[in-house]
């Protein structure tokens, strides 16, 4: 078997609105395969679709080299978390788990098994419905694992999660990928998957904006730009210009040199003479990458918040 | 009392705004005449002796079904707050939880009469109708249903307030047990298991305490012939099912004051 | 958190639980089972089924007569039924003129003329025991449609012993009916002298055979029937009775029923006797006397010549019960029909059981669980439909037992079942309750809504019942309850509808238009419309 998600070409229109357009990626054995995108950009309807739970309008999308539909026990191939709170909230966490290990023909030592692994020991005869956010999350990972599958699918594991639980997470996350194990995990805040993921599949507007390495991401986006601080402006540019990179002035006596590293850089001012206080290659954050990406494809973006003198009609 | 009529407003914004009522209250209307025309229907008024049976009463009918869909109209705007958790915006804006729930029932019990309203005068007038082709002939002493007749006025604006009673009674059985599937099996349990217990029970005590202290007692009101061999008279039995409804209002108000939302 | 030491197989397509269907579905059963036995509300209504079936039952047992009167009270109200062979209750009231037969021979007769009288006026059976001196003063002619005479061989003069009869029928032609329940027809048409009928019954040991003839020539053999046990020397003769004559008047928003008894007279001839007749001649008997009888209690024969004129009332037929019945009866199922309470609280449940699914989003877990959603739709329907069952099976055999006793000792003829009719009634109570479960599931799969899915199982199933029992004239209600859900009802009835017999169907008297398992079958079929419905749209939509 090999521990592989493939997504091609799905479409799928609610109504008017267009949910995925165009929809493909691979996630391979082995690594934390990251799924980032704004708000509405269709990483939840994609994934219901890798559950067969939405059926796409156009393309496929395969586990395992299958149909998820069509695998016998599916949760021994593929685990997933999708809404930690879809829970019946009068049933006993060991309940939920014991009615989903016998569908998948699994014993109750197994359900034993993963209570203990998601340190849910002490809560596990507790009714669901009394759980906190943080609480539901472990519940589902520990749903997900059940059927110790090699492919895991989790919708924004981190949501609701404590510092030390995001931690915790992580080590999670990153062990299961060590495992040789395939990772599909989705967020909105590339900032919790910066020391997660392996590889990144950024989507926007129902279509995949970028796929790649987190290192290539972050190598693209700095796009080897470099700042010169120099008091000869003037001068540096016509040097640097005539060996073709592009220059912009971003302060008075601050340039950005973009297509050109930074010990070129200096190797070019020193053998003609211009002088310079400091020459910096930038140092870019998976989130800046990550805006830059997607910062044509959101859909909704907030107005920039305004401060109202006062709230008209409201009287005190 | 401008908070009350806070909450009568937004209690009202809150039932307009959700999709399903009109759609249960145009049910509650299709359900009353159209059951209503059919029993007519299939009934023949035997020929020669002619149609002397309680036309009006058999021609409002329909009200045993409609007040199903009464009862469901009245149910969801109350459940689905606590399914929701909407209740608990609901208290942080009105937290005076005896006027959130009179404030609900005022506008469920009004969009009852409303309903029930179009419902029975419908029903009167798809009699009006049919009647006359089922052997109902002026000549055997038959008179069209009229609202001019006292009697049959009495058994229109009876069912009508009937129907609003019904609404009030599942509203508190609604704050009272919170779960919508629960609270729509006991209102039909209360309302339907007293007549069709009555039907098999023959012992002439239980028989006609089973048909004095059932809600559907209510539905007295709509005989206009016979009314001293009713086991309660048409308005008293609107009374029972007025009590019916107090007690239970009663209940859901004070479950909802001491229950946790 | 590592994955812990798994023993198991590693996951493949070649696991083997995965290529057996049946093991799949069984693991999905079970996977429903946690699911309904871990929410303790669910079991709790259940509960509450069972004892709503249980305590309403054993109410209506003890309060579903009248009694029979101020000074009469148990054992002693209850009616002297006689007991056919087949242990069934039995109306054994006609007019017999009849000799000794020994061993096998034959009786042949020819029947030129019945003619029936029916109370004038339509008034009540007069009360045991205190009619008018000649009630036959106050018949007017009149056609009962079962009235009958012919010729009877019977094992004795005891009221229900067994027998087999040939006979002309004021409406239904030539009949031969034995031991109360079966009944054959054979030559249609009313007797007339223009029209006369040759009828015989011949023994050969335990078989008697009858026959019959429209011109004494050509035989054509109606049926025979095998009666165990008949003694060496039987009585056999001419003999004459007529049932309580129903009138059901519909009108507008009812029924009204009269009643009262009819008498049947016929004239015979060429009565021809073949083997071993030692008595010489005819002696009257008016079986079942005049007392506890649904007839006039006055019959009589008259010879001159070779005519015989006979003249008798009551009935030889299987007691029903309901309006129209000559003895006040009830059957085991009295207690079973309050159910429709109990099976509210069943809808609510097993509705809920599919609708909780969609409240929070927990449809995408099961459905990832398992894909296959028809697989999980009957998952959940033979969970629902086990647990319904097991209560309502329980609730059942109990509110039958202690309701029935309870009946006896307030002096309810309980008519007798055998025992199998006894398991059909609760097992078929219970089926239909478990059917009904499977309904509301698939309703819950269809609407989505608990609130939607729990109306309209209830409208669908509980309100024609009530429309039925207690709103519609009869003619309405059994259309209603042929064609609707509530036809699964029936399947309570433990006292067939003979066709033999006049009864007024209805439910509130504890008979159904349809036979118990045409009643259940027309249930099952919308049922299965409904799974059909939800099946699609579960594969359709989006969960």
């Amino acid at each position: 078997m090999e521990a592989t998600i493939e997504v091609a070409g799905l479409r799928k229109r609610y109504g008017s609105a267009v949910a995925l357009d165009g929809m493909s990626f691979t996630v391979q054995p082995g690594q934390v395969t990251g799924f980032v995108g704004p708000n509405g950009a269709g990483k939840s309807t994609t994934m219901r679709v890798i559950l067969g739970l939405d059926a796409p309008d156009e393309g496929r999308a395969l586990v395992a080299g299958r149909p998820y539909a069509s695998l016998p026990h599916p949760m021994r191939y593929l685990g997933s978390l999708l809404d930690a709170s879809a829970l019946q909230p009068s049933r006993s966490a060991r309940n939920h788990l014991r009615w989903l290990a016998a569908s998948q023909g699994l014993s109750a030592q197994r359900v034993a098994e993963v209570i203990q692994q998601a340190g849910l020991k002490d809560v596990a005869s507790r009714k669901a419905g009394g759980f906190s956010l943080g609480m539901r999350q472990r519940l589902g990972l520990a749903a997900a694992m059940l059927g110790d599958p090699m492919i895991l699918m989790l919708d924004e594991p981190f949501n609701g999660l404590d510092p030390e639980g995001i931690v915790w997470m992580r080590e999670f996350l990153r062990a299961l990928a060590r495992q040789g194990r395939a990772l599909l995990v989705s967020s909105h805040l590339m900032s919790e998957l910066e020391d997660t993921a392996d590889h990144l599949v950024v989507v926007g507007r129902g279509k995949v904006v970028a796929d790649t390495s987190v290192a290539a991401l972050l190598a693209a986006a700095a796009g080897g730009r470099v700042t010169l601080r120099t008091t000869a402006v003037p001068e540096a540019a016509s040097v640097l210009d005539r060996v073709g990179a592009t220059v912009a002035a971003s302060g008075r006596d601050v340039l950005t040199i973009s297509g050109l590293p930074a010990e070129r850089v200096v190797t070019l001012l020193t053998r003609n003479a211009v002088p310079f206080s400091e020459v910096s290659a930038q140092r870019v954050t998976l989130e800046q990458a990550y805006l830059e990406l997607t910062s044509d494809a959101i859909e909704f973006r907030a107005e920039p918040a305004a401060v109202p003198s006062e709230f008209p009609g409201v009287t005190p | 009392m401008t908070a009350t009529m806070d909450a009568l407003r937004a209690e009202w914004l809150k039932l307009r705004t959700v999709s399903s009522s009109p759609w249960l209250m145009a049910g509650v209307v299709a359900l009353t005449v159209g059951v209503g025309a059919a029993v007519m229907a299939a009934n023949k008024c035997p020929a020669g002796t002619g149609c002397l049976e309680d036309t009006t009463k058999l021609s409002l009918t329909g009200t045993q079904f409609g007040q199903a869909v009464v009862a469901i109209l009245a149910v969801l705007p109350v459940c689905d707050e606590y399914s929701t958790g909407m209740i608990r915006v609901t208290l942080a804006a009105i937290p005076r939880r005896p006027a959130v729930l009179a404030a609900k029932a005022a506008i469920i019990g009004g969009l009852a009469l409303v309903a029930g309203g179009v419902a029975i005068l419908g029903s009167l007038l798809a009699a009006r109708l049919v009647l006359p082709g089922q052997g109902a002939y002026a000549a055997d002493g038959f008179r069209a249903l009229s609202l001019a007749d006292n009697s049959t006025l009495r058994a229109a604006a009876g069912s009508v307030l009937y129907l609003g009673l019904v609404a009030l009674f599942s509203t508190g059985l609604a704050a009272l047990i919170r779960d919508s599937a629960v609270t729509i099996g006991v209102v039909f349990g209360a309302l339907y298991l007293f007549p069709i217990v009555a039907a098999f029970v023959a012992n002439p005590v239980w028989h006609r305490r089973l048909e004095r202290y059932s809600p559907m007692a209510g539905l007295n009101i709509q005989a206009t012939t016979g009314l001293k061999d009713l086991a309660v008279g048409p308005w008293a039995g609107l009374g029972v099912l007025a009590i019916w409804a107090a007690v239970a209002l009663l209940a859901g108000g004070l479950t909802m004051a001491l229950r946790d939302a | 958190m590592t994955s812990g030491s798994i023993t198991r197989d590693r996951p493949g397509a070649n696991h083997p639980a995965a290529r057996n269907a049946g093991a799949a579905f069984r693991q999905v059963v079970r996977a429903e089972w946690i699911k309904f036995a871990s929410v303790r509300g669910w079991v709790i209504g259940m509960i509450v089924a069972a004892l709503l079936i249980l305590l309403f039952g054993v109410f209506l047992a003890g309060n579903a007569s009248i009694g029979c009167g101020p000074t009469l009270s148990g054992a002693a109200c209850l009616p002297k039924i006689p007991i056919g062979p087949g242990g069934e209750a039995v109306t054994d009231s006609f007019y017999f003129a009849r000799q000794p037969l020994s061993g096998n021979g034959s009786l042949t007769v020819r029947v030129t003329s019945l003619t029936t009288m029916i109370a004038a006026g339509g008034g009540q059976a007069s009360p045991v025991g205190q009619g008018p001196r000649n009630p036959l003063a106050n018949m007017r002619k009149g056609v009962e449609p079962w009235a009958k005479a012919g010729i009877i061989i019977a094992a004795s003069t005891r009221q229900g012993s067994a027998y087999a009869a040939i006979m002309v029928t004021a409406s239904y032609g030539v009949r031969m009916q034995y031991n109360y329940v079966h009944d054959t027809a054979g030559l249609p048409g009313r007797v007339s002298p223009a029209a006369p009928r040759w009828l015989r019954l011949t023994r050969n040991g335990n078989v008697i055979s009858g026959y019959d003839s429209a011109d004494g020539k050509h035989w054509l053999l109606v049926g025979t029937a095998s009666l165990a046990g008949l003694p060496g020397t039987v009585q056999a003769g001419p003999f004459a009775t007529s049932p309580i004559y129903n009138k059901v008047q519909p009108f507008f928003g009812g029924a009204s029923i009269q009643s009262g008894p009819s008498q049947a007279t016929a004239v015979m001839d060429d009565i021809t006797r073949n083997g071993r007749w030692p008595a010489a001649s005819w002696t009257g008997d008016d079986i079942g006397g005049r007392g506890n009888t649904p007839g006039t209690g006055v019959g009589y024969f008259r010879q001159s010549g070779g005519t015989m004129s006979i003249s008798g009332s009551g009935d030889i037929a299987p007691v029903v019960p309901g309006p129209g019945s000559f003895y006040p009866t009830t059957s085991i199922e009295q207690p079973l029909m309050t159910i429709f309470i109990g099976l509210i609280a069943v809808v609510v449940v097993a509705a809920m059981f599919f609708t909780a699914e969609y409240r929070r989003g927990l449809i995408r877990i099961t459905l990832a669980a398992t894909p296959n959603r028809a697989c999980v739709l009957a998952a959940k329907a033979v969970v629902a439909a086990s647990a319904a069952f097991v209560a309502a099976l329980v609730a059942s055999v109990i509110a039958v037992s202690l309701g029935v006793s309870r009946m006896h000792a307030e002096g309810q003829f309980v008519l007798p079942v055998s025992t199998l009719t006894e398991v059909r009634v609760l097992v078929g109570t219970a089926a239909m309750v478990a059917v009904t479960a499977v309904l509301a599931v698939a309703v819950g799969a269809i609407m989505r809504r608990s609130a939607a899915a729990v109306t309209t199982a209830i409208v669908v199933i509980v309100l024609p019942f009530l429309l039925s029992v207690a709103v519609l004239p009869a003619n309405a209600a059994n259309w209603v309850l042929r064609l609707t859900p509530a036809a699964g009802f029936a399947v309570e009835q433990s006292i067939p509808n003979y066709p033999q017999v006049t009864s007024i169907v209805s439910p509130a008297g504890g008979t159904y238009p349809l036979s118990p398992w045409a009643g259940f079958g027309v249930l099952c079929l919308w049922v299965a419309a409904a799974l059909v419905l939800a099946t699609v749209l579960l594969r359709r939509r989006d969960a």
